[in-house]
Order: C-alpha cells, then structure tokens, then sequence
C-alpha cells in the first residue's frame, strides 16, 4: 500500500507539527464549537460564570454554521482528518458511527460515574446515548421530541377527535383539506424522515433486517404514499418543502397539521395563539409508534491534550441551572430532572406532549449508512414515490438495501 | 422626438432589465422591513402592512455583522490586489508573447479551475494548516486566488488581445522597456478591462462561502459565514437574514459607482493613428 | 536572443508560483485520491484500486443522468445569461443622464451571496406562501399556484431563472468594458459606408468584442458547470434526482455518501470533458 498520501500524510502531521501551546502558568485553553438557532444567543454568560469558578480554564466558543447539518460536519471532519479538531463539540447521534470509525472520540465512562450530576439525568437519556460497543461517548446536553402540531380550532368545529391513530389522523387530515388548506404539512426535502418514519415506522415497518420489507411495512408505506398520490392531503409541493415551508405553512393557516418539536411552540403561538395545540403522534394498532428523538449531545475528540479540562466545561453545561439557561439559548429541552422540574419557556401544553411523547422516541440505527439516508438517500427516493417515479415498494427495498445489504 | 425616441429605445428597455434584476433584492428589502409576524400573512400584502426597522437593529447591535463587513472588505480587497499584481504581466506574456508552450500553459490556468472547489478544500485545509495560517486573512485571500486567479488572467488576457500593437512597437522604437510599456501604454488603455477584472475579483471573494466556513471562522468571520448562522437548525431568521442580505449589496454598488469612471474608453482616435 | 526568450517567463513566474503552491498540488492529491477506495470516516485504510472508481462511473445511470443534466443546466444558463447580458451591456453603452446609477445597480444581482439568492429565490417561488404564485393568479396568468421546486417539470426550469438572475451581471460589465476598446473611428467608417444599425453591429461590434466575449463565455461555462450552491439550496437535487448535475453528484457522494474516492474520481471526469471543450476552443482561437 503507498503511504505518501494525503489522508495519513496529515495524520501524521497532528503528531509532528511544533505545539505552539505554552505550558504551565497559563490557563488551559478549551476549544469548544456549537450552533444556536438563534444568531442573537451567545453563550458567553455561560462561559464567564464557568472560568469564574475555574480559574484555570479558558473557554474559546466557536459558534460554527449549521449549514442544513452538513456545513457543520464537513468542518468538523476536515478538522478530524487535517489534526486540527477542537477539544469538544456539540454532535449529534447520526455522525457518532462515523466519528467512532474515524477513532476520533474519548470515552467518557471514567468521568461520568464519578460525576455527582449523573443521577440528575434521566436513565431514558442514558439509554438512547449509549453507544453499540457499550461506551459513553456523548455526554447529554438537549433534547427535542417530535410531536404533532394540530390546529384544534378546526377539529373541533369539524366536530372531530385530536388524531391518536392512523385511521383518525386519515379521517382528520381529508376532513381538512380543501379550499386552499391542506390536511398535513409533510416534509418531504432533506430531513423529512422523522415525518416519513412516525407514519410508517409507526405503522408496522421496522428498521432491523428484513423489517422494511415485511407485508406490513410495505403496507404502511403504500398508506404513506396515498395520503399524497390518492387523498392529497399534502400540499403539492411536499416533495420539496424543507422545516422551513412545512413551519410557514402551519403558522399561516394553510395546514391542520404537521410534525415539529417544542422549538417551534413559541412562534406557532405567536401566529395562532390558542388555535394550536400539540399531541403525540398516532400510534398503531398494537399501541405501538414511532417519533424522532431530536439530541444534542457534547464529545470529547481523541486530538485533544486537554481531555481534563475539557470535560470539567462539559459536566457544568449539563449540570443544572447551567443547562437550563443552556437550553433557552438553544431553544431546546433540559436533559436534567431539576430544570425540567420548573421548566416555563414554553406554553405547558407543549412540554407535556414531549414527555408524553418520550416512550415512543426511537432513533435511527448507529450505522455510517445512517447520515447518507438522512441527507441524501431519503429524500431522493421518497420524492421519487411521491411523484410516482419509482413505487412505494421499491423505495422500502432502497432503504432495505443501504441499512442492510440484500 | 430624439427624446422620445432614446426613453422608448434605451430608458425603456433598461428599466425592464433594471426591474428584473433588482426585483428579487426589493422584495427583500421590503421583507426586511416587515414585523416577523407578517411574514406568514396569507394572502401577502405587497406593501408592509406596518415598518419597521428593528431586524437592522438587531442586526447591527447584537451579532457581529459589522465586523464580518469589515472582514469581508479586507479579504475581497486584499483579492483585488492579488489577483491584478499576478494577473496582469501574465496576461501582458499571454497577450504579447508568441513563446513554445504558450497554449499548453494558458490552458493549464483552466484546468485546475475547472476541479469543482469542494473537493480541493480538504487539501487546501491541510496546507493552510501546515503555512500556519488558518483563521487569518491570508488564508481568505490565497485561498480565494485558488479560483479566481485563471480567471482574471483570461479575462485580462482577452482585453489586452483587443488592444492594438500598434502603440506597443512605437513604444518600443521609443526605447521603453517592456516594465515601463505595461505599465505606461498597456494599463491606461487595458482601464475597463483592469474595472471588470478588479470587479469580478472583489465580487468572487465577497460572495465566496465555503473557504471562509473551511479556513476561517473565529478570528476572521467573512459576511457569507455571518449570513449563514441566521439560519439555524431549526429555524430560519427571516428578518436577520433578509436585512443583512440587503446591506450586503451596497458595498459593491457603490463601489462600481465610482469605479465605472475608468470604465471609458481609453482609445482615443489620435492614439491609435499616432 | 536568448533574453528575450526568456521575457513571457518573467511576466507569468509570479502567476505560475502561485498556482502551482495553491492548485496544483491539491489537484494532484485529488487525482491520486481518485484511484483509491477513500471512505471518509476510515482514514486509515485506502486500498489503491487503480481505475475501477472510473470504471464504476462509466456503468453508473446517476453520473449519465448528471451529465445530460449538467448539458441542459449549462446551455440553458450560460444562454440566457449571455443573452441578457449583452442586451444589457450594449443598452448600457449608450448615453443618457442616468446611465452612472443604472450601472451600478445592475450588479446587484451578482453581489448577493448565493444562498441568500437561492432562498429569496425559493421564497419567491413558493407554492403557499411565494409571491410569484400570488401575483400571478391575481393577474390570471396562471390558473392556480404551481408548485415550481416539487415537480420535475418546473424544477430545473425555476432554478436556471435564478443563476441567469443571478448571472447575467456578471456578462453585462465584461462586454461593458469590452466594448471600450473598440475605437469610434470604426463605426463612424462604417456609417460613412452606409452601414445601418444592425449592419455596424454585425461588422463592427461583434469582430471588436469577440477576444471578450468568446472568452467570458467560456469562464462562465466553467463556472456555471461546476456551480452548485444555488441547486443545493433550492431543490437539494430533487425532487428525485431532476435536478442533480454531476458537480452535485460527486459533491454528494464524497461529502454525504463519505465515497471520498469515487467522489474524486467523478469530479476527475467532470474536469476531463470540461478540458475537451477547452481545448476544442483553443484550437479555433489559436489558428
């Protein structure tokens, strides 16, 4: 095998290159790189009140371009892989195959159980974190449930039920399509999965082997496809609509329904006050469904020489008063039972349909496959079914394929 | 009757092109202006049903847009500067010189430009990496030659192809060295042709986005990165978004106001008979 | 003799450094990319496979797709751009007293970042909520809001109008300053022959602009076939793959799918066709 080439020639490079870190008296310097939605948060409250109290740590927060989540990945594996990551990062479940591949992450294990704020976060959380071999790389920091927005006004002049299953989440959603409003605001560009999956994944298919390509699986996902090809209860344009348009489209009063999480609550009020309300999403016939389970985790990468340090600013963001306040710059829920205890930056009616929500919170399968579907694979194949390009059967046996081989 | 005739076969015509191309940008303008709930009225009321100016506000008073203006100006200024000292006397070779491998080489500047940029950033990171210059302008700048450079040379190489050699040879029969004729006869009459250069070149490296994410970030943080964190995960910042994006124009209008007073002909009739 | 030979190679030595520091050397590495099996996420283990990556290619429906796809984005585009540009600039050449200011503002289109283009565009373009929509069944030009982005039909089409939006500028003050160094003698002897408005255009415009434009033309060709920014945010390719080029589908594959090499070896492809068309030009302008 030739070895002068780029990839290991820069790995290389991360051992050779002169540190031009000074020792000793100096505070050690924590690089840490995260993204807000909001371009007016700043975390610099956080990062004063944490080197206040250790004072031989200095905090350099980058905020990085999320960018539709590869903006942000491309730069952080092109740190990776050129030797220059920073010490810590907010990640995300999908990229921790692909950066556990990479040997790019520590280990937290050692750190977390002699940590006094363990207790404080949910074993739910602990679970949904825990990596394939066992381990804690990710330490929690945010979480979001998706659940369903249903515009209540409407259902309830229409004299219907708020949709728990798949037969009166049909019936509500051609009930209120019509003249110009339409049942459900589907996302059907990039990211659109966790609507594809409480809809099908929900309904009978399972991402294990096989589990697409069931009788019932491929059943589901026809009902998927006719909601759009036979009742048209979404928009035309679903097949393109990102967060963007399927968020604009319900605070303008075009559509009944659609998946989000706690994050859009404020603005949905905002625009329609008491009219809108959040609920599960429907569930199946054995009681069973499927919603996305939204994380925000922070890693310690392998590159790091300040592992310590590192993890000391980790530890207090997840801790407390910390992560609350954490949380309201993020626009997402609190990982810790204490904050969530007093949580009021949001209307309580969404809180409690994102705890309601938790037992059905899965995540999608911890594969390098996992990032490519997401992104790419998904959206292109379901945007084929919807404009009956390919059939909804074929687009299971795409997926079937990626995850699972023939 | 010329009056009429010059509005109905210029004035005219330009205000269609005009309308064309600054409709998009008025009507973000006009976004920029509304209160956020506005936004998703429907049906859409042309004219903001109230003003406001407080996405400006905010816009300058609590993120760092006006520095990123300021680091966007450094970088697209120090491209102009760059690309022009490179890119003229290579195109005054190109343009003037018949010498073995003249076309080889020309075409050469091409071809590494026709790579598409998101693959070269990886490599590029890593040598930016190892000249220790990461998250600085120089990065910015030489990063953003990458691309621009075969460009400018091209482009200036077909200018000074369309000046006349007639002006060359008197210079030379005059005694001038070649140094002194570039930049005596050959920059005066090449004016329009170094504006549009030196305007493609700026408006290149302003507009640039994936250099200024990749080799930049912290300490130099152009406008297209600035921009781009109003667009969340979550959430798009329409009223951030649509009032940078409207200031982020200007610069470059004005400068082409004033910049378009070289952009006459430098061809007087007594000059090319001389 | 022998110094005078060497005079080209003093002029271009800054310019060649330069590329051959900052390009050359990354596009080599890509090019040696190109012939190992590169995932992203495994750094350590390439295996060289020699040309089976372009082997691949050859028998991949998606890079045939993208490459008609690219034919018509780059036709479409680079047409239309030169069209508008043109009229443009040759509008833009004659005297009237506001001429200053309409110059000016004509770039504007070119100085917007493009993701701010490609969502203003988007936004305009919305089935629900875009003003296009609106405006055009208030006026009964459409019977009813299209949605331009979701269907393959439109889909493409909506995209090219916004690169050419967002192009034409840039053709307009090229040939803007091209048309500067054609000297005033030429017409007044072509109108002392008797020579009409379309007859001084034909015989001395376009000779007079051609160095430019035939040059303008190509740099944008190159430019508009690689660009991708404007697809990536507006359709992401979609919807289905209608609209992904073969820059997007390399760009895709190596970043997205981590296929480093494969995505190297398709953008290795994508330069080699766009060489032909180089060289093809450099022929007919050389002889």
């Amino acid at each position: 095998m030739k070895r002068r080439t780029l990839l290991t020639g820069a790995a290389a490079l991360g051992v050779v290159a002169p540190l031009a870190r000074p020792h000793a008296a100096t505070p050690v310097k924590v690089r840490w790189w995260y993204h807000f939605d909001d371009p007016t948060a700043s975390p610099a409250g956080l990062v004063q009140a944490f080197e206040k109290a250790h004072p031989g740590i200095k905090i350099e927060a980058e905020g990085i371009p999320w960018g539709g989540g590869s903006d942000y990945d491309t730069r952080l594996y092109t740190a990776i892989i050129a030797g220059n990551a920073p010490d810590t990062a907010m990640v995300k479940f999908q990229n921790q195959p692909r950066l556990m591949e990479m040997q790019a992450l520590v280990p937290l294990d050692k750190w977390i159980s002699a940590w006094a704020g363990k207790s404080d976060i949910s074993d739910d959380l602990w679970r949904l974190t825990r990596a394939p071999d066992g381990k804690m790389y990710y330490l929690p920091l945010q979480y979001v449930v998706l659940y369903l927005y249903v515009r209540q006004d409407w259902f309830a002049k229409k004299n219907l039920p708020l949709p728990t299953n798949f037969e009166n989440f049909l019936s509500g959603a051609e009930a209120t399509t019509g003249d110009g409003h339409w049942g459900f605001g589907m996302r059907g560009g990039p990211g659109g999965h966790d609507h594809w999956g409480s809809l099908v994944l929900g309904n009978g298919a399972k991402l294990e082997k096989g589990g697409l390509i069931t009788p019932k699986a491929l059943a589901a996902n026809r009902w998927f496809i006719d909601l759009y090809r036979v009742h048209h209860v979404f928009p035309p344009s679903a097949p393109n609509d990102g967060f963007v348009q399927t968020i604009a489209n319900m605070k303008a009063g075009r559509t009944a329904m659609t998946i989000h999480h706690i994050g859009s609550a404020n603005e949905m009020v905002k625009a329609l006050g008491d009219a809108i309300t959040a609920v599960p999403v429907p569930r199946g016939a054995d009681g069973k469904g499927w919603t996305d389970f939204g994380d925000g985790s922070n890693a310690i990468f392998a590159q790091s020489k300040n592992q310590e340090a590192a993890w000391e600013w980790l530890a207090y963001l997840s801790s407390g008063e910390a992560n609350v306040i954490f949380n309201k710059l993020s626009g997402q829920v609190t990982v810790t039972k204490s904050g969530g205890a007093h949580w009021d930056a949001e209307p309580k009616r969404f809180l409690d349909a994102t705890v309601e929500s938790l037992p059905l919170a899965h995540v999608l399968p911890p594969t390098p496959q996992t990032a490519d579907f997401t992104r790419t694979v998904w959206p292109q194949t379901t945007q084929k079914a919807l404009l009956g390009q390919v059939s909804p059967d074929d687009m299971m046996r795409t997926f079937e394929k990626l995850f699972y081989g023939d | 009757m010329k009056r009429l005739r010059l509005f109905l076969g210029t004035e005219l015509p330009v205000l269609a092109i005009l309308a064309f191309g600054l409709g998009p940008w008025l009507w973000m303008m006009l976004t920029s202006v509304r209160p956020t709930l506005e936004l998703t009225h429907s049906p859409i009321s042309i004219i903001p049903g109230s003003f406001t100016l407080v996405h400006y506000i905010t816009l300058l008073r609590r993120t760092s847009f006006l520095y990123n203006l300021r680091d966007s100006l450094v970088v697209a200024s120090g491209a102009v500067v760059l690309g022009l000292l490179l890119s003229l006397p290579a195109a005054y070779a190109f343009s003037r010189f018949r010498f073995p491998g003249r076309h080889v080489l020309r075409i050469q500047f091409l071809v590494v430009n026709m790579f598409p940029v998101v693959l070269l950033v990886l490599p590029l990171f890593i040598l930016m990496r190892q000249l220790g210059l990461l998250d600085t302008y120089y990065a910015l700048i030489m990063g953003h030659a990458t691309f621009t450079l075969p460009f400018a040379i091209w482009l200036m190489t077909g200018y000074m192809d369309g000046l006349p050699t007639e002006l060359d040879e008197s210079a030379m029969v005059d005694g001038a060295t070649r140094l002194q004729l570039l930049r005596l006869v050959i920059l005066p009459l090449a004016a329009p042709g170094v504006v549009a250069v030196g305007l493609y070149l700026f408006i290149a490296s302003w507009n640039e986005y994936l250099f200024a994410l990749m080799l930049a970030g912290r300490h130099v943080r152009t406008v297209t990165v600035a921009l781009q964190m109003f667009i969340g995960e979550n959430t798009i910042n329409w009223g951030l978004l649509t009032a940078g994006g409207t200031l982020v124009a200007l610069p470059v209008v004005f400068l082409f106001l004033f910049a378009q007073k070289r952009l006459v002909s430098g061809l007087t009739g007594g000059a090319v008979k001389g | 003799m022998k110094r005078a030979a060497l005079t080209p190679w003093l002029f271009l030595a800054p310019a060649l450094i330069a590329t051959c520091l900052l390009v050359l050397g990354p596009v080599l590495e890509t090019l040696w990319l190109s012939l190992h099996d590169v995932v992203l996420f495994r750094p350590q283990v390439r295996p060289f496979v020699g040309l089976a990556n372009y082997v691949t290619a050859l028998h991949d429906h998606t890079f045939w797709d993208g490459l008609g796809r690219s034919f018509v984005w780059v036709g479409a585009a680079v047409g239309l751009q030169f069209a508008l540009g043109l009229t443009a600039a040759l509008l833009l050449n004659r005297q009237f007293w506001w001429r200053p200011v309409a110059r000016a503002l004509v770039v504007i289109p070119w100085a917007l970042p493009s993701v701010i283009i490609g969502l203003v565009w988007t936004w305009m373009l919305d089935f629900n909520l875009g003003i296009i929509n609106q405006v055009g069944v208030d006026l009964g030009l459409l019977s009813g809001p299209v949605p331009w982005l979701a269907q393959p039909s439109t889909a493409m089409a909506a995209v090219i109008l916004a690169i050419t939006w967002q192009g034409f500028p840039f053709f307009c003050v090229t040939l803007l300053a091209g048309l500067q160094a054609i000297p005033r003698e030429h017409y007044e002897a072509a109108a002392i022959d008797g020579a009409g408005a379309v007859r001084s255009f034909r015989y001395v415009t376009l000779p007079g602009l051609m160095p430019v434009m035939s040059t303008a033309l190509l740099l944008r060709m190159i430019w508009v076939a690689n660009s991708l920014d404007l697809l990536l945010v507006m359709t992401g390719g979609g919807p289905g793959t209608s609209t992904e080029t073969l820059p997007l589908y390399a760009f895709l594959t190596a970043w997205s799918g981590a296929n480093y090499g494969y995505g190297s070896a398709l953008a290795v492809l994508l330069t080699l066709l766009l060489l032909a068309v180089v060289i093809f030009y450099a022929v007919r302008s050389g002889k």
